[in-house]
């Protein structure tokens, strides 16, 4: 097997096993490490498509900072030994059905799809991607740097603790359970 | 099997993966997980589309652009993945459960 071919196939294995876990197991900290795992796979993708820049931003974003924050919402929520309800098999089931019908919807549509072919071999810089984001596409660029100051600003309202709200709405009931 | 169609049969699981984990998890911290599945899915799509298709001899090239769109669908993610957790949060404290079949207030 090529080196590339080799990439491609670890690659590709790791983000749908770690996409598995983080779908399939019960623990939520299972789900997360398994997310972090389908997304290093995804990264591992990026590489191969020789979109390197793309792949540590991946890492960064995904990987870094989204798991961080959700292994803090998680923490800040449920505690993990609470006794959960059994899950109705009906539900389950038609989930795993909806999903097989979207993805054979879309498999078939992948099959009767035809793309133009490449010309000019695999070309991406960082350089020219940066280029094109401050010429080209700058409005949306600063659209995204407005969208993140708004959600960072907006996140922090919302979780943030209201002074002005009866002490302790979520005290001793929310804890419960935690050791 | 052309490499192009091995990079999005493997976005395709990825997608549908996280399609059932939305629709099947019932902690909102597991379905946001399962959507960021997604949104990973669509940007590895967008990402071997444009670089393993198009006129890259042109200038600028066809690739260039979609490593923008992936940059910025990033971007996109990342905002909505602190305002759901911060919104979880506050949920946890209202009603001391993140469990969607737990949070529906209207009755029938």
């Amino acid at each position: 097997m090529s080196w590339p071919g080799f990439l491609f196939g670890m690659s590709a294995a790791l983000a749908l096993i770690g996409a598995l876990f983080a779908v399939g197991l019960k623990n939520i900290f299972h789900n997360i490490l398994g997310f972090a795992l389908s997304l290093v796979g995804v990264a591992g993708l990026f590489l191969t498509l020789g979109s390197d820049f793309l792949a540590i931003v991946l890492l960064l974003v995904y990987v870094g900072a989204l798991g961080i924050a959700m292994v803090y919402a998680v923490m800040l929520s449920q505690p993990l030994d609470a006794p959960r309800a059994k899950r109705s098999l009906a539900k389950v089931a038609g989930a795993a059905l909806l999903a097989a019908a979207v993805a054979l919807a879309l498999w078939l549509v992948l099959r009767g799809a035809r793309f133009p072919p490449l010309e000019g071999g695999l070309a991406v810089s960082p350089q020219l991607t940066g280029y094109r984001l401050l010429s080209d596409y700058v409005l949306a660029f600063e659209l995204i740097s407005v969208l993140l100051v708004v959600a960072m600003i907006g996140a922090v309202m919302v979780a943030r603790r209201d002074p002005g709200r009866r002490p302790g709405a979520g005290g001793a009931a929310a804890r419960r359970g935690a050791p | 099997m052309t490499t192009l169609d091995a990079y999005l049969m493997v976005a395709l699981l990825l997608f549908c993966i996280g399609l059932y984990g939305l629709l099947q998890r019932r902690s909102l911290v597991a379905m946001l997980i399962a959507l960021e599945l997604m949104l990973a899915a669509v940007s590895l799509n967008v990402v071997a589309l444009t670089s393993l298709r198009g006129d890259n001899t042109a200038d600028p090239p066809a690739s260039s652009v979609g490593q923008v769109v992936a940059l910025i669908l990033i971007g996109v993610a990342a905002a909505e993945g602190a305002i759901a957790l911060s919104l979880f949060v506050a949920i946890q404290r209202e009603v001391q459960s993140i469990n969607v079949e737990n949070l529906s207030e209207l009755k029938g």
